[in-house]
């Protein structure tokens, strides 16, 4: 770890959240200041992702990926969405300057000093922590490397290491790191992860700011960080945090689009799930139960957008497709769908999204906080809210019943199942401020 | 009704925060402490630390195999002192990882050899050995 590396990774992270500010301006998000300050955090995630499924199409094509290509694709989607903005005479004016309440106020600086207190700790391991996570080393950070020094996909890394079907997206981000580092410094690299916590803290705070009062928003997700299963289990270099917060930021996304009906969410929603399919194989799966529970909750009208997004998503599939078809790698789905392991599997999801010990109580007041706005509060968010709920925990079975060779056991070395069903409580923290806060509100809108 | 909800479902949150917090940062600022204890080789390492008999073929093996080169792994019967992760994938995957952008190839010059058969390499040389542990650099003749 040096001060260079260190720097050159906090450039690199800055510059994500500038292209994400410049899509998101594009996109029409960002009306004043105070959005932009708001939403700077999302614009993370969004720029992040974005810079991750333009790469895996371009490895794809062949393209060579170093320093300078790096940095040119960066300004090119930065360029891309200030011109759509200019295009749409988009312009960002002075919001009202009218402040919340001082209790508001004391209640949100609590809130971001415990989450800044602890993400500080967290920063202090993750920049001298020793790669020990056994799928980091295993595939994800070798496919990081192999990007680094072969400027591509190189064919003999990428069909021989384990797990050949994966996606690319984590890779690059991690070729991508090793770049901004100045080498493959796979201890320095639990940093980029650090960030990535950060960025979703801010987008998710971000997000729901004006929708939620900061005494319902903190708790879930200041308990979310510090729960047994994440905490610094959250730095190591896998794609499966990755995942969840693209997913989760992207269904809290369409929940908010379901009330203000807002063109912008959508967008920059498809361009996380487009992310997130580029991720894992559990991205699509995600995918496809947000847009699934987005179009069962939403009115026929809104359906067009919404087909038009699952279009944008699916069509982020098929470069990867293309090169593991190209390369003779089978997609790795399920093989089995007999229904001998059904009870089991589903006793064991069950099982495992209910444990205390891995969660605390998060599943369990998500769970009372959507029965309050099924009966209380806003029935449309109930309703996507439970349908994709409910699609997450059948795709976790599903996952088991289909790959015979896991065993139905929460033993992470013979079955995923828990680190699956960490989108469910990423989740939970993100939808029980917006849930309870339509209880509170007795159904009405903010 | 709905409001008394909303605040059990609040405060039974703020309960598990209060409980969960302080052990979260405290273990957050142990593993902080731990990994600063580290020296660079085990820092280095990592993963590896539990998958290799000694650190030495690793190191070793970076410093004599050129970047452009190529490696295989051959691991033999389970020896005294070796731990259940020193078997041939994860050794393999391991090696695959610390040794990038050293290519695996079975039929490489360079043969990490752990407790290996070295007759199934007939002329290759012995260039680095750690007897204690049964582990070999081979080079094979070109």
């Amino acid at each position: 770890m040096t001060l260079r590396a260190l720097s050159g990774l906090a450039a690199l992270n800055l510059a994500y959240a500038f292209v994400g500010l410049a899509l998101l301006w594009g996109f029409g998000a960002l009306r004043t200041w105070n959005a932009v300050a708001r939403l700077v955090g999302l614009a993370y995630l969004v720029g992040l992702a974005a810079f991750g499924v333009l790469w895996t199409t371009l490895l794809v094509a062949g393209v060579p990926f170093d320093g300078i290509a790096i940095v040119v694709s960066l300004v090119a989607l930065a360029v891309v969405g200030a011109a759509v903005a200019r295009f749409r005479g988009m312009t960002i004016r002075r919001g009202p300057r009218h402040g919340p309440a001082t209790w508001t106020v004391l209640v949100a600086a609590a809130g971001i000093a415990l989450a800044g207190l602890f993400l500080e700790s967290l920063f202090r391991s993750a920049r001298i922590q020793s790669l020990q996570a056994y799928d980091a080393w295993a595939f994800w950070v070798p496919k990081g490397k192999a990007i680094y020094f072969f400027h591509g996909l190189d064919e003999h890394v990428f069909t021989t290491t384990p797990n050949s079907m994966y996606p690319p997206l984590q890779p690059i981000v991690d070729a991508t790191a090793f770049h901004a580092m100045g080498g493959p410094d796979a201890a320095t690299l639990h940093v980029q992860f650090w960030f990535l916590i950060v960025g979703a803290v801010g987008a998710v705070v971000g997000l729901l700011h004006r929708h939620v009062p900061a005494w319902l928003l903190w708790p879930p997700v200041l308990l979310v960080l510090v729960v047994p299963r994440f905490s610094v289990l959250m730095l190591a270099p896998l794609a499966d945090v990755l995942v969840d917060l693209l997913v989760v930021v992207a269904a809290l996304l369409v929940a908010l689009w379901l009330r203000d009906a807002a063109g912008w969410r959508l967008a920059a929603a498809a361009v996380l799930l487009a992310g997130a399919v580029n991720t894992k194989r559990e991205g699509i799966v995600f995918a496809a139960c947000v847009l699934a529970a987005a179009f069962v909750a939403s009115r026929l009208r809104s359906w067009r957008p919404l087909a038009l997004t699952s279009l944008a998503v699916a069509l982020a599939v098929v470069p990867w497709r293309i090169w593991t078809a190209r390369h003779e790698i089978s997609s790795g789905a399920p093989t089995s769908f007999g229904t001998d392991r059904l009870g089991g599997a589903l006793r064991l999801s069950f099982d495992v999204l209910y444990s205390n010990a891995r969660w605390s109580v998060l599943p369990v007041v998500a769970t009372i906080a959507l029965g309050a706005a099924a009966v209380w509060g806003d029935r449309r968010l109930a309703s996507y809210v439970g349908v994709l709920g409910l699609l997450l925990f059948a795709g976790g079975v599903w996952s088991t019943v289909g790959f015979p060779e896991l065993t139905i056991s929460a033993d992470e070395s013979g079955n995923p199942i828990v680190r699956y069903t960490g989108s469910l409580i990423f989740l939970a923290a993100v939808v029980t401020p917006l849930l309870l806060a339509s209880v509170w509100r007795g159904g009405e809108e903010p | 009704m709905g409001r008394l909800v909303v605040l059990f479902c609040v405060a039974v949150t703020l309960a598990a925060l209060a409980w969960l917090y302080p052990p979260a940062f405290r273990e957050a600022n142990r593993q902080a402490r731990a990994n600063a204890r580290l020296d660079i080789i085990d820092r280095e390492l990592g993963g590896g630390n539990s998958v290799l008999p000694a650190q030495a073929i690793a190191i070793e093996a970076r410093g004599r195999i050129p970047e452009n080169g190529t490696f295989a792994v051959a691991v033999g019967p389970p020896q005294p002192g070796w731990s259940s992760l020193t078997i041939p994938p994860t050794v393999e995957n391991y090696m695959r990882y610390f040794l990038l952008p050293r290519k695996l190839y079975p039929d490489a010059p360079w043969i990490l050899c752990f407790a290996c058969d070295r007759g199934a390499y007939p002329g290759a040389q012995t260039v680095w050995e750690d007897s204690p542990h049964q582990l070999a650099i081979l080079r094979r003749p070109p």
